[in-house]
């Protein structure tokens, strides 16, 4: 603050002196102080946070969570994802290996990043990790997989077999009134490592729930969409005169199924509804695609969207959050959603123009 | 005469029903475009930008006479979007022994160009691009299409694009920043697709060359993509797979200077994939739908990027004429650079 000194006895000219206050300081000084704070923060953009992802895997053609979803694919949501951020990304690959994954986290550590996010199914690892982690005071947001301590954003299988279950038995109740129908669920039913079985076990209490009277089915492909032909055929000849609701626990599968019911004849009377929305089965803007607004007609009437390939878009918000010392829920699900020829579009807009 | 009174009712019931039925399947543009900063009746957009005054001021840019080309060669086999094609056939047939005219043996060819208007360097209309059915200026575009064109918003509304152009070299701008990931096919530095410009990068190519943005602009911006357009075709999948460009910061701070147009040496201006995966072209909507500001795409930009480099002049006077195509949503163009 400037103050005017009074003009003197012979008129001098008026002479501004800085008479500093104490109280005025020291606010000036809290401003600085406070200023300075704001700009060391990352949201001023002048300190970039570094966060960590380490990834699954990023084996090429290795698929994730019993969906089409790659590694890579995932990889590159985060780097899409991380644009609005004044954030630096560093990459491992876990390699599905739990030496590596905690040897990843050392490497993390050594480099002082700013927060760690963990996508590795190994308990032991994760718990290890964790423990590093947190000792090094660095924050942890584990991915699909819990690691003690940290939040969790996940995947919610069971209530993605139960978007499938209700769409296939709306479907049903809506076309099919009074008919006899038996329903089927095919795919890696098995597949406890990707957590397929709880995808089974929520269409299966869906189409129980809503269809009671439907004998629900389950055939294990075990992964192969090769023997969707032969088991999904023996069970369509079992059934000659009953509708039949098919819940595939993957695109693939979904693809298969379809062309397994075209082969034998029975299109008018199969509903079949997928799990992933991976491109296999939305594709690209010229791409010949199952689920497309010009394909209304299919007997494939959606899948249930996982957002793998937007994994990056989830979980960096939340890392955001906890990097500006913001609460997040201790777990965070997918908010799966059936995705059909009405809304493909609009959920995944198409853009690249291959 | 009391068939004829029912007949009468039936008729007025069945209007009544079909406009409302009418009235229903329409979207309320006023909800979803805003108005015109011209009016209730503006066709043109931002090139009511381009007065005299305008226009005047950016004769002041030639000052040499250079010409640089900023349009890429329009033939077959260069990138295309999406189903989009474009093919010509040449009609010769007076070449024919015997066929010439006249004692002077006059002989001519001509060509059938068969070709959607979106292609090479071209403009967009403000007809490209809507929300539902709503388009610039809260146009109701189901009411004014037929099987052939629009009836309204047609390039034949357009004014002059005689302004003044203003040359961005982001490559440089990410270059200087220390921000620089370019794509390896490109075999001269380019900006790799997913790269978003921002406000503070267009602000500081500007800086770059000293210049400040004025209304009536031109504001063309060097990614480096282009250079995988011009190896058609070797690079059409990768060139179309993405592109560089400006995010939603940087589409609204160009509406907030008054600019004419915006163009960029890619298939699409703004940045692909775009910020958010679930926003489908949205800088379109911004620039075109909302402002009526056009968008220039395939830009042929190196050109100029190496001569505002060796001048230190990222100006000029931008020449580009339109053909008063009625009803057409956009076009290809020819824009030269004069200096």
């Amino acid at each position: 603050m400037m103050s005017p000194t009074p003009a003197g006895p012979r008129g001098r000219r008026r002479r501004y002196v800085h008479r500093p206050r104490p109280a005025i300081v020291v606010a000036l000084l809290l401003v600085v102080v406070v200023l300075a704070a704001g700009l060391a923060a990352p949201v001023s953009g002048q300190r970039r946070w570094v966060v960590a992802f380490a990834n699954v895997t990023e084996e090429p053609g290795v698929t994730l969570e019993g969906t089409g979803f790659t590694g890579p694919e995932i990889r590159e949501s985060f780097t899409l994802a991380a644009r609005p951020y004044p954030m630096d990304l560093v990459f491992y690959d876990n390699h599905r290996d739990d030496t590596r994954a905690v040897a990843n986290a050392e490497d993390a550590i050594a480099r002082k990043v700013d927060l760690y996010v963990q996508y590795h199914r190994g308990p032991d690892a994760n718990a290890a990790v964790g423990e590093k982690l947190k000792a090094a005071r660095i924050p942890v947001l584990a991915v699909n997989y819990p690691v003690p301590g940290a939040p969790l954003y996940t995947i919610d299988n069971v209530a993605a077999g139960r978007v499938a279950g209700e769409a296939l038995a709306a479907f049903a109740t809506r076309t099919w009134p009074g008919q006899p129908m038996v329903a089927v669920v095919i795919g890696r039913v098995s597949a406890a490592a990707d957590r397929v079985p709880e995808r089974v076990r929520g269409a299966t209490e869906a189409l129980r729930d809503r269809l009671p009277a439907a004998r629900v089915t389950a055939l294990d492909t075990q992964g192969n969409p090769a023997q969707v032909a032969p088991l999904l055929g023996a069970f369509l000849s079992a059934h000659p005169s009953r509708k039949v609701l098919i819940a595939a626990t993957d695109d693939s599968t979904t693809l298969a199924a379809k062309a397994a019911v075209e082969s034998a004849g029975r299109v008018r009377d199969a509903a079949i509804v997928g799990h992933g929305v991976d491109r296999t089965i939305h594709g690209g803007m010229n791409d010949k695609k199952e689920i497309d607004p010009t394909n209304r007609n299919s007997i494939v009437i959606g899948s249930v969207a996982f957002y793998l390939d937007r994994l990056g878009y989830e979980v960096l918000p939340l890392a955001v959050r906890m990097l500006r010392g913001e609460p997040v829920p201790s777990r965070i699900v997918t908010a799966h959603k059936l995705i059909t020829a009405a809304n493909v579009f609009i959920e995944y807009p198409p853009y690249d123009m291959n | 005469m009391m068939a004829r009174r029912a007949l009468v009712t039936a008729a007025v019931v069945l209007t009544i029903l079909s406009l409302a039925s009418t009235a229903l399947a329409q979207t309320d543009c006023t909800k979803l475009v805003p108005p015109s900063p011209w009016g209730p009746n503006d066709q043109t957009g931002a090139t009511n930008r381009v007065t005299p005054a305008v226009t005047k001021a950016a004769a002041a840019e030639i000052q040499t006479g250079k010409i640089t080309t900023m349009s890429y060669p329009l033939t077959d086999g260069v990138p295309l979007f999406g189903t989009r094609f474009t093919k010509t056939i040449l009609t010769a047939v007076s070449l024919a022994p015997g066929a010439s005219f006249g004692e002077n043996e006059l002989t001519y060819m001509e060509d059938t160009w068969l070709s959607q208007s979106h292609v090479g360097t071209h403009l967009d209309g403000m007809g490209h691009i809507g929300r539902k059915d709503c388009y610039y200026n809260q146009t109701p575009m189901g009411k004014f299409i037929n099987q052939n064109n629009m009836t309204k918003l047609g390039l034949e509304h357009l004014k002059s694009f005689a302004t003044r152009g203003v040359f961005i070299d982001a490559v440089r701008v990410f270059q200087q920043g220390g921000k620089f990931k370019g794509n390896s096919a490109c075999k001269k530095p380019c900006l790799d697709k997913g790269t978003v410009i921002t406000s503070a990068d267009i602000q500081a190519g500007l800086r770059m060359y000293n210049v400040t943005l004025r209304e009536g602009d031109i504001v063309i911006i060097h990614t480096g993509w282009g250079d995988l357009f011009e190896q058609f075709p070797a690079q059409n999948a990768v060139y179309n797979s993405g592109a560089p460009g400006i995010g939603k910061d940087a589409a609204n701070w160009l509406v907030s200077q008054k600019v004419v147009a915006v163009g960029t040496d890619t298939w699409v201006v703004e940045v692909i994939p775009g910020e958010n995966p679930k926003e489908a072209f949205i800088v379109h909507n911004i620039l075109l739908t909302d402002n009526g500001i056009h968008i220039l795409e395939n830009v042929r930009t190196d050109l100029m990027a190496a001569e505002a480099a060796s001048s230190r002049r990222a100006t000029f006077f931008f020449n580009m004429t339109v053909p008063k195509a009625v009803g057409l949503t956009g076009n290809f163009v020819a824009i030269d650079a004069i200096q």
